[in-house]
């Protein structure tokens, strides 16, 4: 055995990567190209009366305009089936807007052109006749009975109302010492990757067609693009190339995955479309933007007994491929790591008139820990209890693990199959030094320096199923082709696969090519999200791996245990066989139900009092990852989620106007992290065995996010507790860091 | 987010730029560095007719710090200005250019080019006003150099008139003695102030001489705190006086509100950068 599972060889495609030869969707070109340019709603409400395209037709260059007379009423469908409903069934995105426009941003007609800047001038000259209505200005309003509807026909904005509720919520709040409640908001966010989305769609002359550009869920969009645009799946060919981050937000299917496809079947000839910045921010899903009220319960020694509250999530102006998840999930990730007696949560779904949402990294668990871990220090304040002693009271132990929240017939429960949780906890103090940071604290405060330290204890719910399968296959020179319907996304996957497939083959790393970015080749496969690939394609494998072994074995009169693998030679005793002679061997891996593993976050930062900007100091995050197969990607993963979370929870937010209008087009006005903003941030991977599956694995990569706007709002919370600021909304702007101490001088 | 059509020439000196210039007509616009213009080309905020390259003029580069007054030519890059050794008040504009962007910004953005796409929040402009800089503007019909409190007229709009450009920029003979400093608050390292303070003093004998505080972000142009600046003429630059001068500036500054900064919280950072960059001073002085 190599023994190759937790070292760290260098990702993949880091050598192109690194020296500018990576190969994006925007570098591919073909001969006879045209470009598509989508025309989008200048406005968040309207009626549309008509659109005019007549001048654009004419332009020069121009190929063709498309508009919703043109097409019929396709919907962009939900992929998540436990997250759909018949509400949410009504509101889905036309591929076209057609007799209304909802968002700033919403296409309503494309223009194909012979280079991106005729087709961004031709766009300009498709007039929209307009008839302006309304759009509430934010969730809680458009929510309000009376407001402005943004589909009509749904009578309310009000989409659905979940309920979730565990235990008896009276006869908890009846034994309580202490009740806090607060308002909490989270700004709208957004994934950023640093590469907008894209598309090359080549017509194969017979009905097919390739489309370079996919990510993340191609298998599912690959099914959904052919029956959209009624065609065969085997005959559309979805390929990945390289991608230049996700974060939830690439890679599902939007409008412009079906319509680019449908333009090049219409045109015949390949049809390129690259959306620029301007556009990404107002038609990419959008996250987070939601409001909670919550009250919680406890007795005196600070024992948790209930939550209960209710919240609001901004579902955008149309319902899109992960249908309500987003208001759902913060309901299901409120308990978090604690022993509670009860709490019921009841969420609402709203449509309003802006870019619809879908999840980003650690969706509604980052939303769940900011405003749960903040009550916690607010609670901890009204006891007088240190943060950490609470919290050490109520983490679920590990003698009570696993540890179930029975959510009844509705909702899967929450089940924690394992992990010492209070162990992690500490050993994130440990590792970050919290006597240290104390002492650090307290010196510069002494100084008449405004610092504190914020510490969040989370859930990372990771490694969903149902299944995937993967196969492996010996070529001729020795290697093994390893297939796997994953998606790369830059995190590594296939360096990942190519180290559980070596190890268990019992060859060297460098034998191992991980397939997963072609439909054609990699022919099912659920994708790449929620932090599932390496746990459950990683399992896939290693049974593939396993059953190659296995036919080795056969064929060699042997046991498994006993082949060893050399040279495109499979060995056993003084018999051997060319390996070229077994066919593709198959494994599956069933996963019912996903992981939770747990995580905690700290945070220090200096507030400066008389301008409200916050300078984070120091982050860690200690996670429990089950078993590391490439510590330094793990650890990549922690740490580049942990920055996303920083800028969460102190920069980044898409603010609109009363109009509805974004104000956040540009990376200059959407401010993402950059090193100068970012601290020093420390990862620490802990290692626990999990029962859950073969190689002990959990997921982790969105670990790093879960709990760092949690720990950064409870630091600075913390550093402005004597000036009794009331930190209950994210970003934390210097701005509104100016306004909150500005209502109390 | 591909620029608009446009007609483009390549001046091949300064005056073949003055007469493409004039040929071009009234929506032409200069290209130097780029930094500002091409974004705003990016994003179709403006639609020029025609650009006229001036980028690789050697005519109008370089510092000439000789006797008298202090030239720069308009195409002085921002991390010239950082790094040409400038001393005594003039240091202001290196310690503005520092502020800009980040340093590829730094390496192609101008000089001219801060100065004659005049966003109010730029940290050159308020440098220029604070140094009482001279702009001189040429045409085909000529030369003419105004003071740079009259040259900016509203947020993005100065006095240069259809056919000028800005080939100099001249700072007086003086500023080679006093002491400058520059503070600002941008919620990232390289984004635009929410305000910026730039001052120059000399200070003798602990006490403080022609004091010039000038603001950027507050107003629709880069604005002179005079009347703090008088609050510490003659004085010590003790905290009590500086505090003072401080609270005059920000009293006396107008910002508006906008979508997401008040006016009012612009006030308190006015009044903590001035405080800020004039303790600086002091320090710096008593050093």
């Amino acid at each position: 055995v190599t023994g190759v599972i937790g070292t760290s060889p260098a990702r993949a495609r880091d050598a192109e990567l690194l020296t500018g030869r990576g190969r994006f969707v925007a570098d591919i070109d073909l001969p006879g190209q045209v470009w598509a340019r989508i025309v989008r709603s200048p406005v968040a409400h309207a009626r549309l009366i008509r659109v005019g395209v007549e001048r654009a037709r004419s332009h020069p260059g121009v190929v063709a305009v498309l508009t919703a007379d043109d097409i019929p009423d396709l919907r962009v469908p939900i992929r998540l089936q436990f997250a759909a409903t018949p509400e949410a069934g009504r509101a889905l995105q036309p591929l076209l807007a057609r007799h209304a426009v909802r968002y700033v941003g919403e296409p309503v007609a494309v223009v194909v052109a012979s280079s991106p800047w005729v087709g961004e001038d031709a766009a300009e000259l498709v007039e929209l006749e307009l008839d302006l209505l309304d759009a509430p200005a934010d969730v809680v309003s458009a929510a309000a009975p009376g407001a402005t509807l943004v589909h009509e026909e749904l009578g309310s904005n009000v989409l659905n109302t979940i309920p979730v509720r565990y235990g008896d919520l009276e006869a908890a709040f009846a034994k309580a010492a202490v009740v806090v409640r607060r308002r909490l908001r989270i700004g709208r966010q957004t994934g950023a990757p640093l590469e907008t989305r894209g598309l090359l769609a080549d017509p194969d002359g017979a009905g097919g067609l390739t489309v370079w550009g996919a990510a993340k869920v191609k298998h599912f969009n690959r099914e959904a693009t052919a029956e959209l645009l009624g065609v065969e799946p085997a005959s559309l060919r979805l390929v990945e190339v390289d991608v230049g981050g996700g974060f939830g937000s690439r890679g599902e299917l939007y409008p412009e995955d079906v319509l680019v496809p449908l333009l090049a079947l219409r045109l015949g000839r390949p049809v390129k479309w690259v959306e620029d910045r301007a556009e990404h921010l107002v038609a990419a899903n959008h996250a987070r933007g939601q409001v909670h009220e919550l009250e919680l319960a406890a007795d005196r020694d600070g024992r948790l007994l209930a939550l209960r509250g209710t919240h609001w999530v901004d579902q955008g102006a149309y319902v899109r491929t992960q249908g309500i998840l987003p208001a759902i999930l913060p309901a299901h990730h409120l308990p978090g790591p604690y022993r509670w007696e009860a709490f019921a949560v009841t969420a609402h779904a709203v449509l309003t008139h802006r870019t619809p949402v879908g999840t980003y990294r650690g969706p509604g668990m980052t939303e769940a820990a900011f405003v749960r871990e903040r009550l916690l220090d607010i609670l901890a304040g009204e006891l007088g209890l240190d943060p950490l002693e609470l919290r050490r009271r109520n983490l679920v132990a590990s003698r009570e693990m696993p540890f179930v929240y029975d959510l009844g017939p509705e909702s899967p429960p929450i089940a924690y199959e394992s992990g010492n949780f209070p162990a992690c906890f500490e050993r994130l103090l440990d590792e970050a030094g919290y006597e240290g940071l104390v002492s650090e604290r307290d010196r510069r405060r002494a100084a008449g320096e405004h610092v504190g330290i914020g510490v969040a204890a989370t859930v990372e719910l990771g490694a969903i199923g149902p299944f995937e399968e993967a196969t492996v296959l010996a070529e001729a020179d020795g290697t093994f082709v390893v297939r796997a319907g994953v998606a790369s996304l830059g995190q590594g996957i296939e360096t990942a696969l190519a180290q559980i497939a070596a190890d268990e083959l019992g060859v060297d790393l460098d034998a191992v090519c991980v397939h997963h970015h072609d439909t054609r080749e990699v022919t099912s496969g659920f994708g790449s999200f929620a932090s599932r690939s390496t746990v459950v394609a990683g399992n896939a494998v290693a049974a593939a791996c396993g059953a190659f072994r296995a036919e080795a074995a056969a064929a060699l009169g042997s046991t498994a245990d006993a082949v060893r693998i050399v040279g495109g030679l499979a060995r056993a005793g003084d018999r051997e066989l060319q390996l070229t002679a077994l066919g593709e061997a198959r494994g599956r891996f069933e996963q019912p139900h996903p992981s939770f593993s747990f995580g905690a976050s700290l945070s220090m930062v200096s507030v400066d009092v008389e301008t409200g900007l916050v300078t984070p100091l120091r982050h860690v995050v200690a996670h429990d990852v089950g078993r590391a197969v490439n510590p330094a990607l793990v650890e990549g993963q922690l740490v580049g989620a942990a920055v996303q979370g920083i800028g969460g929870a102190l920069l980044e937010e898409l603010p609109f106007d009363e109009q509805g209008q974004p104000l956040a087009v540009s990376l200059a006005d959407y401010r993402l992290p950059t090193l100068a903003e970012t601290p020093a941030v420390q990862a620490v991977l802990i290692e626990s065995s999990v029962p859950g599956n073969p190689l002990g694995l959990k997921g982790a990569g969105e670990a790093g996010m879960v709990g760092a706007p949690a720990a950064v709002a409870n630091a600075v919370a913390d550093a402005l507790a004597e000036r009794g600021g009331d930190i209950v909304e994210l970003p934390l702007t210097p701005q509104r860091i100016d306004a909150i101490l500005a209502e109390r001088p | 987010v591909k620029a608009p059509p446009f007609a483009y020439a390549r001046a091949s000196s300064l005056d073949d730029a003055l007469e493409l210039l004039h040929e071009a007509g009234d929506d032409a616009k200069l290209l130097a560095g780029g930094q500002s213009l091409l974004p705003l080309l990016a994003y179709r905020v403006v639609r020029p007719s025609h650009l006229v390259d001036i980028d690789a003029l050697d005519e109008l580069t370089g510092i000439r710090p000789a006797a008298g007054d202090v030239s720069l030519g308009a195409l002085t890059r921002h991390a010239e200005l950082e790094r040409a050794g400038l001393e005594g008040a003039a240091r202001l504009l290196a310690l503005a250019a520092s502020h800009v962007g980040h340093l590829p910004i730094r390496n192609r953005g101008t000089l001219g080019g801060s100065l004659a796409h005049a966003d109010p929040a730029a940290e050159l402009p308020v440098a220029a006003l604070a140094l009482d800089a001279g702009v001189v503007l040429r045409s085909r019909g000529g030369e003419r150099r105004i003071p740079v409190a009259e040259f900016f007229v509203g947020p993005f709009t100065t006095a240069i008139a259809p056919g000028e450009m800005i080939t100099e920029v001249v700072l007086p003979a003086d500023v080679r003695e006093g002491r400058a400093a520059f503070k600002e608050l941008a919620v990232r390292s390289g984004d635009f102030a929410l305000a910026a303070a730039g001052v120059t003093a000399r200070v003798n004998d602990g006490r403080a001489a022609r004091v010039r505080i000038a603001l950027g972000g507050v107003d629709a142009t880069p604005v002179r705190a005079m009347r703090a600046e008088a609050v510490l003429e003659g004085r010590e630059l003790s905290r009590d006086a500086i505090a003072e001068a401080a609270h005059v500036a920000a009293s006396a500054c107008d910002p508006v509100d906008d979508a997401v900064t008040s006016a009012a919280y612009r006030r308190r950072l006015v009044e903590r950068l001035v405080r800020d960059a004039l303790t600086c001073l002091g320090d710096e002085a008593a050093g």
